[in-house]
């Protein structure tokens, strides 16, 4: 056996003696079980939820009696984002966004101008999940059981002891990784275990999941080189604990909470009441299709008779008030389109300066990758929402065609007492229209999502691995 | 004595911590089976030259040799010829004096079987039912004895003592001593740094005085009397000539 060998597993020894050490590593893993199970088992009811109420909606949309063709347009219906098998591992801003949507004409509901932007690097303290464990809660563990693992052999005059019998410093920095490194992977494999185990029976892409494992193994690897780092460099072991303690809080815990509050109050969103108070104001200012005088609507009602070649609008072969139903949905979607893409815009920058502080906190990095892998990210319920959107558009004017082809301009201004009647389309016409369907990314795109995060990472293992090298070169000086 | 066959040979070394120089001209040669005690006040540079030849201090100008290796240029390899007891003997309190030596012995690549351990322990006078207990609750003798019990299975040359006797009672003191006394007729070179004058006088086959980062005074063993300890106690006690205290 080796040196390096010999003192990782003295160094093993030694952790295994300590009772304290003994219990906190069991706990840690229990922990990590525990996320796991629960994890799966809530993220499994919320599927379950949402695949019941989605069925639901749909039946209860397709068994509407016959109506107006606006009613239903009125009526709409609810969607629900399905969650993938990775929201299991980390559930990234589901929780925190939503992902229910009432569709009907006229309106963007739901959270598409939702201050969502933070959501997507809050630290989730609430959450048992195995991301949040192995994101914050293991390099606790690792600094705790690693902070003395060369300063106390330094504090103690081991470190020259080891010296003394032929270790060199590379060896001893090469055991105490390894060391530290299988601790590591003890913590990490239960978690990892599980994402394998649900990628398999779930059907899930490899690519994402191996990002996951990848960033994750890298990340804990990265703990492992800056304890160590620490260590070899503190004199003392208490100052080591401290200096490590107080990177985690600033890397972990203050960092990832402090940057999407400073880009919130860089690039401000406006919030809901703003928002819907603007868009009243810019309604009004489009016209009117009940004025007579409104230019828009004029001008659109000489188009629509010239296009025909009529002069009114009772001799034209579609229902005026359709086509009228028609336009107003194009200009207020359009209206709404521009006011969430500048709200997504918006947030899309306070995301771009979150991931800029990345860069000085890979614990923003590890996040950004994990959501990405896992397909919870801003960027896949902003997906969710723009195919939400496109699907209401599309059924809200498939209805409103339905109106000008199956209810005539007649029927549809009567307001005799059989009128109400002959205005109706059958309700066979409701099962005609397409349920929804949501198409999340591939397997390929979520890991190419997640690979800026990971490269951050691995720029900081290399940063933490060139400096300890540097450190090992001075270890065991007189100082 | 060729260099190479000499374990341990210091010349002319100086070594600087910033502006204080507390090496600054030491020479010093021990051969195989004997005993020198390097005796001087506090920061008179004792432990420094220990550490010198450990290679855990960079001389700025001299020479420094191990059984003919420079700790500057091959540290790892002069300290696979020497065994180091400091003052304070540090070892693995996690684990028993067995384990404590079948570690170290593992590294250094040295005998690590039981009964050899067992017989370098019963060589140090270390009491068989301390064997198998955790270093925790040993007292700096007992560790001294585990200590000791390592350097004789090593079997190396070089054997470097720093205030080896500091703390332990006067039967504790006797026992080292003995110990001292049969490394050095195995052949290996010891270098005692003490305070110690009258044990110092006891073992050693030459006393050195380093005041200021040198060798002031240089006495050999001679006759029955050895040493004239009364005169050497006076040359110990005058006050230091010099900046280096």
């Amino acid at each position: 056996m080796n040196a390096a060998a010999l003192i990782a597993r003295d160094e093993l020894r030694l952790m295994r003696r300590n009772r304290v050490a003994v219990i906190a590593s069991a706990l840690l893993v229990l922990l990590t079980l525990v996320a796991v199970a629960s994890s799966w088992s809530h993220q499994r009811g919320i599927e379950d939820l949402r695949a019941r109420h989605q069925h639901a909606a749909e039946r209860a949309f397709d068994a509407q009696p016959d109506r107006h063709p606006h009613r239903m347009v009125h009526y709409g219906t609810f969607i629900f984002r399905p969650l993938g098998a990775l929201a299991t591992f980390d559930p990234g801003v589901d929780a925190f966004t939503g992902n229910s949507m009432f569709l009907e004409g006229h309106q963007q509901n739901t959270a598409n101008f939702g201050d969502v932007n933070q959501s997507t690097l809050l630290i989730r303290f609430g959450q048992l999940t195995p991301a949040f464990v192995l994101q914050t809660v293991a390099p606790l563990l690792l600094i705790f059981l690693g902070y003395g693992a060369i300063a106390r052999e330094t504090e103690r005059g081991t470190l020259r002891v080891l010296m003394m019998q032929g270790a060199t410093r590379g060896a001893i920095v090469r055991g105490k990784l390894r060391a530290l490194g299988m601790v590591a992977l003890l913590v990490a494999l239960p978690a990892f275990l599980g994402l394998v185990v649900l990628t398999a029976t779930s059907g899930a892409a490899i690519l994402p999941t191996a990002a996951i494992v990848l960033g994750y193994g890298t990340w804990l690897l990265l703990w492992v080189t800056v304890i160590v780092l620490v260590s070899a460099s503190a004199c003392r072991s208490r100052d080591a604990l401290l200096t490590l303690v107080a990177i985690w809080a600033v890397s972990v815990v203050l960092l990832p909470r402090v940057a999407p509050d400073a880009a919130s109050v860089a690039v401000p969103l406006k919030n809901r009441l703003q928002t819907e108070v603007a868009i009243a104001r810019d309604l009004r200012r489009l016209g009117d299709a009940h004025d007579p005088d409104d230019p828009h609507f004029s001008a659109f009602k000489r188009s629509v008779l010239q296009r025909y070649g009529v002069t009114r609008v009772e001799d034209l072969p579609v229902n005026y008030k359709g086509l009228l139903a028609i336009e107003g949905e194009r200009i207020t979607s359009a209206l709404f389109d521009r006011y969430s893409g500048a709200s997504h815009a918006a947030q899309e920058t306070q995301n771009a300066m979150v991931r800029a502080v990345g860069v000085v906190s890979p614990a923003i990095a590890l996040r950004s990758l994990s959501m990405a892998a896992a397909g919870t990210d801003f960027a896949a319920h902003r997906g969710f929402l723009e195919q939400a959107e496109a699907y209401r558009y599309d059924l809200v004017q498939r209805l409103n065609r339905m109106q000008a082809d199956g209810v005539t301009y007649a029927d549809d201004t009567a307001t005799d007492a059989g009128a109400d009647r002959r205005k109706r389309v059958g309700a066979r016409n409701w099962e005609a229209m397409p349920d929804f369907t949501y198409h999340a990314p591939g397997g390929t795109a979520l890991a190419a999502r997640a690979l800026p995060g990971l490269f951050v990472i691995l720029g900081w293992l290399g940063l933490a691995a060139a400096l300890l090298a540097f450190a090992t070169r001075r270890m065991g000086e007189r100082r | 004595m060729t260099e190479a066959l000499t374990p341990i040979l210091i010349d002319d070394l100086a070594v600087t911590y910033g502006n204080h120089q507390v090496l600054a001209g030491l020479s010093l040669s021990a051969p195989a089976g004997s005993v020198t005690a390097l005796l001087g006040g506090n920061g008179a540079g004792k432990s420094t030259t220990l550490s010198a030849l450990l290679g855990f201090v960079k001389a700025s100008s001299g020479r420094v040799s191990v059984c003919g290796i420079d700790p500057r240029t091959a540290p790892d390899e002069a300290r696979r010829h020497i065994a180091y007891l400091p003052e304070n003997v540090a070892l693995y309190e996690h684990l028993t004096a067995v384990e404590n030596a079948q570690y170290l012995l593992a590294l250094s690549g040295g005998k690590q079987d039981r009964a050899a351990i067992a017989a370098a322990f019963a060589a140090a006078g270390l009491q068989e039912r301390g064997w198998d207990q955790r270093l925790g609750a040993f007292s700096k003798g007992m560790r001294q004895k585990v200590a000791i019990a390592v350097a004789l299975l090593r079997e190396v040359p070089v054997l470097l003592l720093d205030e080896p006797t500091s703390g332990l009672d006067p039967r504790a003191t006797a026992d080292f001593n003995a110990l001292v006394l049969a490394v050095r007729g195995r052949g290996t070179a010891v270098l005692m740094v003490t305070h110690d004058l009258l044990g110092a006088a006891h073992i050693s086959d030459r006393i050195c005085f380093l005041e200021c980062g040198r060798i002031v005074q240089d006495v050999a063993a001679q006759g029955p009397e050895r040493f004239d300890v009364r005169a050497l106690h006076a040359r110990f006690a005058a006050p230091a000539k010099g900046l280096a205290a």
